[in-house]
């Protein structure tokens, strides 16, 4: 009972320090965030030069200007550029520009309600901090009469909730000033340079118009923020240590135990960033994989996704062949698992099941000859190809890939057969089964798990082997995948979005393969050899 | 009784076929390699008498062997090293239980079921100075303010092969480590607890005694096939500038099939076999130690 209250007690203690930290939070999203330096008003004075009659009435009228803004609150500079042109007949004209430069500060509640995308960040950020705190109060709540009573039965759900809310505002804050620099920057070089279609470009304007002038700017806009520079200070970025502390708060209301919690908390950081770096190759093959071929190459173009997702993509690449290629390494592929099988399980089966002379002899070889990756072999293999006239055939490349694999084959199929019990067979054999009827009836399908396994392994193996297929084949008909991708990226030209669309067609079946045996794999690798 | 003749031979039979597979493929090249290493190749490939060890001294006096060979080392000892630390430690929270655990697994291993060469593009692209996708992330976080070359030297350009080689070598080395970690006996831990013993105490006293084997095989196997490793550097410099960026593999290969030093190449295949067969050896004795403590 004395427990119970002391639970409660440090759980009001951590729900009053959320409120603080979301307080703080608020606090710091009110102070500027953002410094935009850009121009409040342009002058162009033609036929001027510096420092004649031209330029000083130009001069006065803006300097008046500034004093009319200065009082509206902007504070700025005058800037001058002189430009100046000689002209055919020798004539040299100039204008100078007179440009009021001036620093805007802007917090990141200002953002709110200008419709930029940001905006709705942001929302999102106080929205689910604010759901937070509700749920998190909701879960600690008595259970004096019968509705609270009620509510405090779903208090686990309710402190669970929080902690999600609470995380997702924690991922969203880079996200907001993700997509602030991705809008400011990008579309306004984009919008500048008439690189997207004009329709969205006044909607736009009159946003970012309104988040820096406050919609008095006007038709004036596009000039103010031509050359615009922009830089984050520390202040909006503080908000996240903020709503880190109310993840923190929430996660000891949740699990009673803060050390617990923070482990929890690493972990799980540790493993999201793990699973994030492995699948960003993965994503950036399938977003490139479908852009335009214009896209691929232009910083300014790389939005996180395509602007146009382009599923032609896919249909070039076959009319280039990528079809022949993906049959050929599936011929190539299942050739050399089926030889590899069929080979290695007699012998797997001898390795586990008898006794006799150079047994210990054949398995150290078999070990061995896992050593020798078929790459420093190379110039042997070729001349030895061009011998038996398996040059540039599929069937060479099947017997060389079932050769190289034979290591995994039996060293993974002897571990199978190991760990299943031999008296099934010799019950069979009693029963007048041959040695080959036992194997073929009994431990072949006791062994499919482990049968399975090996021959995934070995096709993965196989369709993924680029080295000797570059060496020994020629002709392009009869190129597996991996090196029928590389017709895309010649010495001078690289067209990105084919060589990742065939990469996609050649990685996504062998990856969703690999998943299947990825359990029994590791197992297999490191004891099955080994046992016995 | 004796067994008879056919009892005898029975388990023969059954090897033959793997036997005859790799005697033709696997031990027949090895012994192309080691005829060629000691005789006179011409660029055309006709083989001619035998010329003692000629061809190595002519493979070690090329200008590149030297910087070749410190890069192999590098690659090899920085490939290896890291990925089996990294991978290590993913083991240990793989290891651990919460939840998502099965899809986190799922993730981890997609880099070992990918064609090298797929790997090394992609990577290839990301780090594109002008058009590059990592460039265009931070770009767009706002953490640099202009496009970083990431490939300014070829100093720069061999660490990102190492990295994708570390890249591609950890889902191999966590899963190795993860299977021995499943088999440590759980009430070893409890027992460690009701003793008090802190997380480290636990970890040095326990858990790396115990996938100590584990984590020397795939060690070995790892240097293997790390030394092995073709397509990354082949897809992403192709050794260039001037063999800067080579291992021995890679420039072997370009030595034999671009400038037809087929001499010096079959001998430099040799060392390369050597070394291999030494790593071997080392390999055979921790199995056969693994074997004798079970």
């Amino acid at each position: 009972m004395i427990n119970d209250i002391n639970t409660k007690k440090t759980n009001r203690t951590a729900l009053l320090l959320v409120i603080a930290a979301l307080i703080l939070a608020f606090i710091f999203m009110c102070l500027p965030a953002y410094n935009f330096d850009v121009i409040i008003y342009s002058q162009k004075s033609l036929n001027t030069t510096i420092g004649d009659a031209n330029y000083s009435a130009a001069l006065a009228e803006v300097q008046k200007e500034q004093k009319r803004l200065e009082a509206e609150g902007y504070t700025s500079t005058i800037n001058e550029t002189l430009y100046e042109r000689t002209k055919k007949s020798g004539e040299v004209s100039s204008t100078v520009t007179f440009t009021l430069n001036s620093t805007v500060q802007k917090s990141m509640l200002a953002f709110l309600g200008t419709g930029l995308a940001s905006s709705y960040v942001l929302l999102a950020i106080i929205l689910f901090m604010i759901l937070s705190i509700a749920c998190l109060a909701a879960g600690l709540i008595g259970s004096s009469d019968e509705l609270w009573s009620r509510l405090n039965g779903k208090a686990k759900t309710f402190r669970t909730m929080a902690v999600a809310l609470l995380l997702v505002a924690c991922l969203l804050v880079p996200v907001f000033y993700m997509t602030n620099t991705y809008a400011l920057s990008r579309e306004i070089y984009l919008y500048g340079a008439n690189l997207i279609d004009q329709a969205g470009s006044a909607e736009f304007y009159q946003k970012i118009d309104y988040l820096l002038f406050d919609g008095t700017a006007g038709n004036n806009i596009t000039d103010f923020i031509a050359g615009m520079k922009f830089s984050s200070t520390l202040w909006g970025w503080l908000t996240l240590p903020c709503v880190f502390a109310m993840l923190i708060g929430a996660m000891q209301i949740r699990h009673g135990n803060i050390k617990h919690a923070l482990l929890k908390l690493l972990l799980y950081a540790f493993i999201i960033v793990i699973c994030v770096l492995t699948l960003y190759p993965y994503y950036v093959m399938l977003v490139t994989g479908f852009r335009s071929s214009a896209e691929t190459n232009d910083m300014y173009f790389l939005h996180i996704f395509p602007t146009k997702w382009i599923f032609q993509n896919i249909k070039s690449i076959i009319d280039r062949g990528v079809l022949g290629y993906l049959k050929n390494s599936l011929l190539i592929a299942g050739g050399a698992t089926v030889i590899a099988l069929i080979c290695g399980i007699p012998a797997a089966y001898s390795l586990a099941r008898m006794r006799y002379k150079g047994r210990k002899a054949f398995l150290g070889f078999v070990i061995m000859s896992q050593m020798f990756s078929p790459v420093v072999l190379l110039i042997g293999i070729s001349q030895l190809m061009s011998t038996l006239n398996l040059n540039d055939s599929i069937i060479g490349l099947m017997l060389i890939n079932a050769a190289f694999n034979q290591a995994f084959a039996i060293w993974l199929l002897r571990g199978t057969f190991i760990s299943i019990s031999p008296e099934m067979e010799q019950a069979g054999r009693i029963d007048g089964c041959t040695t080959l009827g036992s194997l073929w009836h009994i431990l072949l399908p006791m062994a499919a798990p482990g049968i399975v396994t090996t021959l995934i392994f070995i096709f993965i193996n196989a369709w993924n082997e680029y080295t000797i297929s570059t060496v020994l084949i020629s002709t392009a008909t009869n190129r597996p995948i991996t090196v029928g991708i590389t017709q895309f990226s010649s010495f001078n030209m690289i067209e990105w979005q084919y060589l990742f669309a065939a990469s996609l067609l050649a990685t996504i079946p062998v990856v969703i393969l690999f998943m299947c045996i990825e359990k029994h794999l590791a197992d297999g690798l490191t004891s099955g050899g080994v046992k016995g | 009784m004796k067994p008879t003749l056919g009892k005898k031979i029975e388990p023969y039979v059954w090897l033959l076929p793997s036997i005859v597979l790799m005697a033709i493929f696997v031990i027949f090249p090895i012994c192309i390699v080691f005829k060629l290493a000691f005789s006179e190749v011409t660029k055309a490939g006709i083989v001619g008498g035998f010329v003692g060890f000629r061809n190595f001294k002519e493979a070690i006096g090329l200008p590149a062997f030297k910087q070749v060979m410190i890069n192999t080392f590098w690659w090899v000892i920085s490939v290896v090293g890291l990925s089996t630390i990294i991978g290590f430690i993913i083991a240990l929270v793989l290891n651990q239980k919460f939840k998502g655990r099965k899809i986190a697994r799922s993730i981890i291993v997609f880099p070992w079921a990918t064609s090298l060469v797929v790997q090394a593009s992609v990577w290839n692209y990301i780090i594109k100075y002008e058009y590059g996708n990592l460039n265009n992330i931070l770009l767009n976080l706002g953490i640099i303010k202009e496009a970083i070359n990431w490939r300014s030297s070829f100093q720069v350009e061999f660490v990102w092969e190492c990295w994708v080689g570390i890249f591609v070598t950890i889902p191999f080395v966590a899963f190795c480590v993860l299977s021995g970690l499943q088999s440590i006996d759980t009430s070893l831990y409890k027992a460690a607890d009701i003793d008090g013993a802190s997380f480290w105490d636990k970890l040095f006293h326990i858990t790396i005694p115990l996938v100590k084997p584990s984590l020397t095989v795939s060690t070995v196997l790892n240097i293997i096939y790390v030394f092995n490793s073709f397509p990354i550097i082949f897809t992403m410099t192709k050794g260039a500038p001037a063999n800067k960026t080579d291992t021995l593999i890679t420039y072997l290969y370009m030595l034999n099939f671009y400038d037809r030093q087929k001499g010096p190449a079959t001998a430099l295949s040799v060392i390369g076999f050597v070394i291999l067969c030494i790593c071997a050896g080392i390999y055979m004795i921790a199995v056969m130690r693994k074997e004798d403590a079970e």
